[in-house]
């Protein structure tokens, strides 16, 4: 039990401290993509949490959090289109890597589940963060074309 | 080792909010400004208050920055029509 927390709280501080560091400073490009990129790291953080104090109904948060952290980069993407078309944002690096954490997470989440219902959750959830997650970053990089004008 | 964790969330939050504090930029203020509603998020269910974390999650991380983007949007073409009467 004691595992858990301790990596949910190396996952969230290390994680969620980057991703603000990276919202503080730079460009707005770089700001944008470390927004994605907390909710990404946050929602797996979440997800271990409930492992580690043992309540299953704690992995609600990381499915609120997998569904709409995507929404909040969506906004971003749509009401920034036009200052993110001079300079498009490019994190594929740092977003399939984000993203093989999360699966990471997950998996060894089922792992210790085992099979039931609640790893179908926990299946759905991380595959609804991975997808919402490589499709806010490839919307904020102008992956769409001219979608976003408005 | 919860108290490690109660202690890196307040840190967190106490860093992400200084920071929202700190930016001038409105836009800006809305990036930080979600990142520290998800890092509330994680503050309540550290705390055991899961059900506080879900309304912040649904407030903090989509709600607040779509109504700051907006009003932000809104003050500005109000300004560009105005430049363009004079």
């Amino acid at each position: 039990m004691n595992g858990w927390t301790a990596a949910a709280t190396v996952l969230l501080g290390c994680g969620l401290g980057t991703a603000l560091w990276g919202v503080a400073t730079g460009p707005l490009r770089r700001r944008v993509v470390a927004q994605n990129l907390s909710t990404a790291l946050a929602c797996p953080g979440l997800l271990l949490l409930s492992q580690a104090y043992g309540r299953p109904s704690y992995v609600d948060l990381g499915l609120v959090l997998a569904l709409l952290g995507p929404v909040g980069t969506l906004v971003f993407a749509r009401l920034l289109a036009d200052e993110l078309a001079e300079d498009p944002p490019s994190a594929r690096g740092v977003t399939w890597a984000v993203a093989g954490l999360g699966a990471g997470a997950v998996i060894a989440l089922c792992v210790a589940t085992g099979p039931s219902r609640a790893m179908v959750k926990l299946l759905v959830i991380g595959a609804l963060l991975i997808s919402g997650n490589l499709l806010a970053s490839r919307a904020l990089s102008g992956g769409f074309g001219g979608a976003g004008r408005g | 080792m919860a108290d490690v964790s109660i202690v890196v969330a307040l840190l967190l939050i106490a860093a992400a909010a200084t920071v929202a504090v700190a930016t001038r930029d409105p836009v800006r203020q809305a990036l930080v400004l979600s990142v520290m509603g998800v890092v509330l998020a994680v503050l309540f269910t550290v705390l055991q208050a899961p059900d506080v974390g879900l309304s912040q999650l649904a407030v903090g991380s989509a709600l607040t920055p779509l109504l700051l983007m907006l009003a932000v949007r809104k003050v500005r073409r109000r300004g560009q029509g105005k430049e363009r009467e004079r």
